[in-house]
C-alpha cells in the first residue's frame, strides 16, 4: 500500500535544488512527480463525469504553480502545501462555473452574484468578506447566501452523495488513493505537452497560472490584445487537456 | 462557554446536505470568512464520508462544538447489531485533504463506535 505520491529525501533535495537554481527541466521533473496527486484531487471533487476533464486542467496548472512556490525551508512537506493550493483553484474554479446548479433560479441568480461580489469585498477590506457582508453587498439574507453557495458548491458530491458511480463508495475510492500507477500516463503526456509549448504560450500560461495576472495585465506585458491572450490561452489549455485526456 | 448544536442523520447520500449546511451557518455565526467556511463545508464533507465508509445504512451523529475562535466538528457512526464502521482511520487522501483544510483532526474507533473530529480555527480577530 504505497502513496503515489511520497515526498521522501529525495523530492526534499529537488526541491532544494530547484529552488535555488529554478533549473526548467527539475520543474518539469517535480510537476510529473506529482501528477497523480492533481488527478486524484480532480476525482474527488469531480460531481459529474463531464467536469473531470476540466478539474485535472485546473488541478494540473495549480501543481505546477506549486512547484514554482514551494518553499522547502518552511518545514512543511510538498503534498501538503500542494493540496491546499489545488483545492483552492478547485474552489475558485466551481465559484466561478456555478456548476451543476439544481436550484430554483432565484438562488442561481444570487449564486452567480455571489462570485464578483466576494472579489470586490476581498479587494475592498483585504480579507476575504463573511457571510453578513455578502449578504449586504448582494442586497440578500445571509440564510439565502449559505443556501447558495451550498446550491453551487455542492461540488464534493462523489462517494456519499453519488453512490451509482463506481468510485462512489469510500472503498472504491481508497483503491484510488492505494494505487501507485494513477496517471502515470497522463503524467508524462502532461509533462512533455507543457514542454512542446512555443515559449510565448508557456509565459502566458505562467502569468496567468503561477503569477496569477489577468488576461488584460498579461496583455500589457506581451504586448498583444487582450482577445488575444484569451485565445491563446484556450489554445494552450486545450493542447493540455488533449494530451492529458488522451487522443479519444 | 461553548456552544453546542447536534445533528442525528440517517446514513443517506442525500442527507449530507444538512451536514454541510449546518457546519456553514454555525460557522457564518460566528464571524468566519467565507474562504474559511467554504473549507470547513468540504471538510465536514470529507468527515462523513471517511466516517461512513461504503455503509448505506445506520445512523450518524455530528456534534457541532462553537467556542470563541473556533469550532469542532464531531461525528460518530452508530453501527446496527452485527454491523461495524470503518474501524480504522482513513488514510492517504482524505488525510492530506483534511490537513490542507482545517488545523486538526483524527478519527479513532473506541468501542467498536467510529469516531471522527475535526477543529478549526478563525484566523481573523472577532470585530
Amino acid at each position: 500500500m504505497t502513496s503515489p505520491v511520497q515526498p521522501g529525501r529525495d523530492s526534499r533535495e529537488k526541491f532544494e535544488e530547484f529552488a535555488s537554481t529554478g533549473d526548467e527541466r527539475l520543474r518539469n521533473e517535480l510537476v510529473e512527480s506529482h501528477l497523480g496527486l492533481a488527478h486524484q484531487l480532480a476525482r474527488r471533487f469531480a460531481s459529474r463525469g463531464e467536469t473531470y476533464d476540466d478539474l485535472v486542467q485546473v488541478a494540473s496548472l495549480a501543481l505546477v504553480r506549486s512547484v514554482d512556490r514551494f518553499d522547502p525551508e518552511r518545514g512543511v512537506e510538498f503534498s501538503t502545501f500542494a493540496t491546499r493550493t489545488i483545492i483552492g483553484e478547485l474552489k475558485r474554479h466551481f465559484r466561478d462555473k456555478g456548476w451543476a446548479i439544481r436550484a430554483p433560479r432565484r438562488i442561481q441568480e444570487l449564486y452567480l452574484e455571489l462570485g464578483p461580489a466576494i472579489e470586490a469585498l476581498t479587494q475592498q477590506h483585504g480579507r476575504p468578506p463573511t457571510v453578513g457582508e455578502m449578504a449586504r453587498a448582494v442586497g440578500s439574507s445571509e440564510e439565502a447566501v449559505l443556501e447558495a453557495i451550498e446550491a453551487g458548491q455542492s461540488y464534493r458530491t462523489t462517494s456519499i452523495d453519488a453512490p451509482d458511480r463506481q468510485e462512489g463508495t469510500i472503498a472504491g475510492r481508497l483503491g484510488d488513493i492505494d494505487s501507485g500507477f494513477v496517471g502515470t500516463e497522463d503524467r508524462m503526456l502532461l509533462a512533455i505537452s507543457l514542454a512542446q509549448l512555443p515559449e510565448r504560450e508557456r509565459t502566458i500560461l505562467n502569468l496567468r497560472f503561477v503569477d496569477g495576472l489577468t488576461q488584460s495585465e498579461i496583455a500589457e506585458r506581451v504586448g498583444i490584445s487582450q482577445m488575444h491572450v484569451s485565445r491563446l490561452l484556450a489554445a494552450s489549455l486545450s493542447t493540455l487537456r488533449e494530451s492529458v485526456v488522451g487522443e479519444s | 462557554m461553548s456552544d453546542v448544536v447536534e445533528l442525528t442523520l440517517p446514513v443517506k447520500a442525500d442527507l449530507v446536505v444538512l451536514a454541510r449546511l449546518t457546519a456553514a451557518t454555525v460557522a457564518s455565526r460566528a464571524n468566519f470568512d467565507i474562504e474559511e467556511i467554504e473549507d470547513l463545508r468540504l471538510a465536514v464533507d470529507e468527515l462523513c464520508v471517511s466516517l461512513v465508509g461504503d455503509r448505506s445504512d445506520g445512523r450518524m451523529f455530528l456534534r457541532f462544538i462553537r467556542d470563541d475562535d473556533q469550532i469542532e466538528v464531531e461525528g460518530t457512526l452508530q453501527s446496527g447489531p452485527g454491523e461495524s464502521g470503518p474501524g480504522s482511520a482513513p488514510g492517504g487522501l482524505s488525510e492530506r485533504i483534511l490537513d490542507a483544510l482545517v488545523d486538526d483532526h483524527g478519527f479513532d474507533g473506541q468501542d467498536g463506535t467510529p469516531r471522527a473530529w475535526l477543529r478549526k480555527r478563525r484566523a481573523r480577530q472577532q470585530a
